[in-house]
């Protein structure tokens, strides 16, 4: 590998045409395969095999280092080369055998990357030069635009000192300096040295080197701004996505507001006659005698009615929730006071309540009234799915974003061909029930800018948790956004 | 005998709140809109109106703002199917807001509790 080019100084004056032969062919072959890639790394890799393979420009190690926009730095990014003698001839012994030529070198990095050498790429990841120190060597030749050689310590024809640094990671008695830039962009360095022959570097590998550095910012930018319009095609992707599931959260807004237009009218007009009926059955009821068999025909009157008005009661209810009236609001407070007012609910059923209340909840925003709703159907919820008895576990727990209220029974589990439609207007998978109750909590949770989720295990029970930003109570933070998800996708 | 007016545009309501009260003991005349209704506290001063809110000509709002404002010593219990107008400013004014239900007993407790807050204070 090692070329004797590299010997005498000013042998480029005096190389046969068939020495400007075989570097334009390195040039042409490099800059060709340049040209088929847009993966930076594979670029990186073509770069330095043509700066370092025997046929190329024969240097023993190269360097790219690459400015990072994001960190402010001028950053190592990829070495080639061995780390001593003994590693070095084992390489060329294997690569003279092969008989490759640099196409074929070339050509195997398309097919599958070559491997990594540990030892000079532990190197060059140690070179990290903040931009903001202009002074830097490395920086002021990568600013120049020009080649330098380094010797004896001093950067020519800059008359630089290399920093004890970069001398000590490299540890090379020579390296040539090429600065890889666009002109409007400068992209980095590429450096090469003779480490391990120990070979000066003659001028005209270092004008090679320039010439090949140019080829290579071309392929770098390249790269980078393939990279740059990935980058902007998954905004405008994500952009797109949201815009559609904002378009379907307000057509489904829309969808429920009409909705809910709807059943409030026919609520109210079904609601007055409901009274005259119940009312007048009641009064019949009061004036039979005790011993009238047509008694219980008029108490079954009474109660179905009174059941239709709980139910209008409760589409009321769903169509009132507007935009929440928040104020602070203790929660654990707020789940004692429903648990309350459930008391007869609960005391019915076979159920045992727990309530698992985390001590260090602060306030938090609410609308009291809605988050009330919400609870009470959840429990009520809860209490269905367990006619045979359980535990209602009522937990909550905060962390800096939000508050998590979880409701947790014991019961059947909801079957996963329901879980889509869970959250449906007036779908219901009870004898007797509006449809609403997950409508309105999900409404509740979605007014308060918060999330709700579920977890069902058939025959083990159903878990909600809502979770409402913490915020500061009282603040007007921007809570994230909300959303619905059930743990098998609603 | 307490005289209470019942202003309600559903005449098998009114029907049903004049048999209820009545059986209270109480005296019931009707009215089925605000504009009659206004017209009749003036010819009746009855001792307490019972007020439906959504009606045809006049609502029951409108008129009991007036009656409120002609007669201050009539007290006025909104009676309406819609909760909603519980948070209008203007029902804050009544002495009592009832939901419509076809259980009476909330009316009667009502207006029970009204009518004898009243006695309390001097006419």
């Amino acid at each position: 590998m090692p070329s004797d080019t590299n010997a005498s100084p000013n042998a480029f004056a005096g190389m046969s045409i068939e020495h400007h032969l075989t570097e334009l062919t390195i040039l042409y072959g490099v800059s060709r395969a340049l040209q088929r890639t847009l993966s930076q790394r594979k670029a990186l890799q073509t770069i330095l095999v043509g700066v370092t393979a025997g046929p190329g420009l024969a240097f023993n190690r190269g360097f790219v280092l690459l400015v990072d926009d994001k960190e402010k730095a001028l950053r190592g990014r990829l070495a080639v080369g061995p780390e001593s003698p003994e590693a070095a001839s084992v390489i060329w012994n294997e690569l003279q055998s092969k008989h490759r030529s640099l196409g074929e070198l070339l050509d195997s990095l398309e097919e599958s990357e070559i491997g990594v050498d540990v030892s000079v790429n532990r190197i060059v990841s140690q070179i990290n030069i903040p931009l903001e120190y202009p002074e830097h060597p490395l920086i002021r030749v990568m600013r120049s635009h020009e080649t330098a050689l380094a010797r004896q310590g001093v950067l020519e024809p800059h008359g630089l000192a290399v920093d004890s640094q970069t001398s000590q990671l490299l540890g090379a008695p020579e390296f040539a300096v090429a600065p890889l830039f666009l002109a409007h962009r400068d992209l980095g360095l590429l450096i090469a040295d003779n480490a391990i022959t120990r070979k000066p570097i003659a001028t005209p590998h270092l004008r090679l080197l320039q010439i090949f550095a140019q080829e290579a910012s071309a392929a770098i930018e390249n790269t980078l701004l393939y990279r740059e319009l990935l980058e902007q095609v998954a905004l405008h992707e994500q952009a797109n996505e949201e815009l559609r599931s904002n378009q379907e959260r307000l057509l489904r807004a829309e969808r429920l507001s009409t909705m809910g237009k709807m059943a409030a009218l026919l609520a109210h007009e079904i609601r007055t006659p409901l009274v005259s009926i119940g009312g007048f059955a009641r009064r019949l009821l009061r004036s039979c005698p005790p011993e009238d068999p047509r008694r219980e025909e008029m108490m079954i009157i009474v109660s179905e009615v009174a059941r239709l008005e709980r139910l209008v009661m409760e589409v009321l209810g769903y169509t009132k929730l507007a935009k929440p009236a928040c104020a602070a609001s203790d929660v654990n407070a707020l789940i004692g006071s429903v648990v309350g007012t459930m008391q007869d609910e609960i005391g019915r059923s076979r159920v045992s309540i727990k309530l698992d209340l985390a001590s260090d909840l602060r306030a938090v925003n609410l609308d009291e009234a809605q988050v009330r709703q919400a609870l009470m159907n959840l429990v009520n919820n809860a209490l269905d799915a367990m006619p045979q008895g359980g535990t209602l576990t009522i937990t909550t727990r905060m962390d800096d974003s939000y508050l998590e209220i979880g409701v947790h029974d014991t019961g059947a589990g909801i079957l996963k061909e329901h879980w889509s439609r869970l959250f449906t207007p007036f779908f219901t998978t009870k004898a007797s029930g509006t449809g609403l109750g997950l409508v309105i909590v999900s409404q509740v949770v979605d007014n308060h800018q918060g999330s709700l989720r579920f977890e069902s295990t058939p025959g083990k029970g159903t878990s909600f948790y809502l979770r409402f930003p913490s915020g500061t109570a009282g603040g007007s933070s921007d809570p994230p956004a909300g959303g619905r998800q059930g743990a098998g996708g609603v | 005998m307490k005289k209470i007016l019942i202003v309600e545009d559903d005449p098998h309501l009114s029907r049903l709140y004049k048999a209820e009260l009545e059986t209270e003991g109480y005296t019931i005349t009707l009215a089925e809109d605000g504009r009659k209704a206004l017209e009749q506290v003036a010819a009746e001063m009855p001792d307490l109106v019972v007020m439906d809110i959504r009606m045809p000509e006049m609502d029951g709002l409108t008129a009991m703002v007036e009656i409120l404002q002609k007669h201050r010593k009539v007290p006025v219990i909104l009676n309406t199917a819609y909760s909603c107008y519980m948070d209008d400013f203007l029902a804050w004014a009544a002495d009592g807001y009832v939901i419509k239900s076809s259980d009476v007993e909330p009316l009667k407790t009502k207006i029970r509790e009204v009518l004898s807050s009243r006695e309390g204070t001097p006419a």
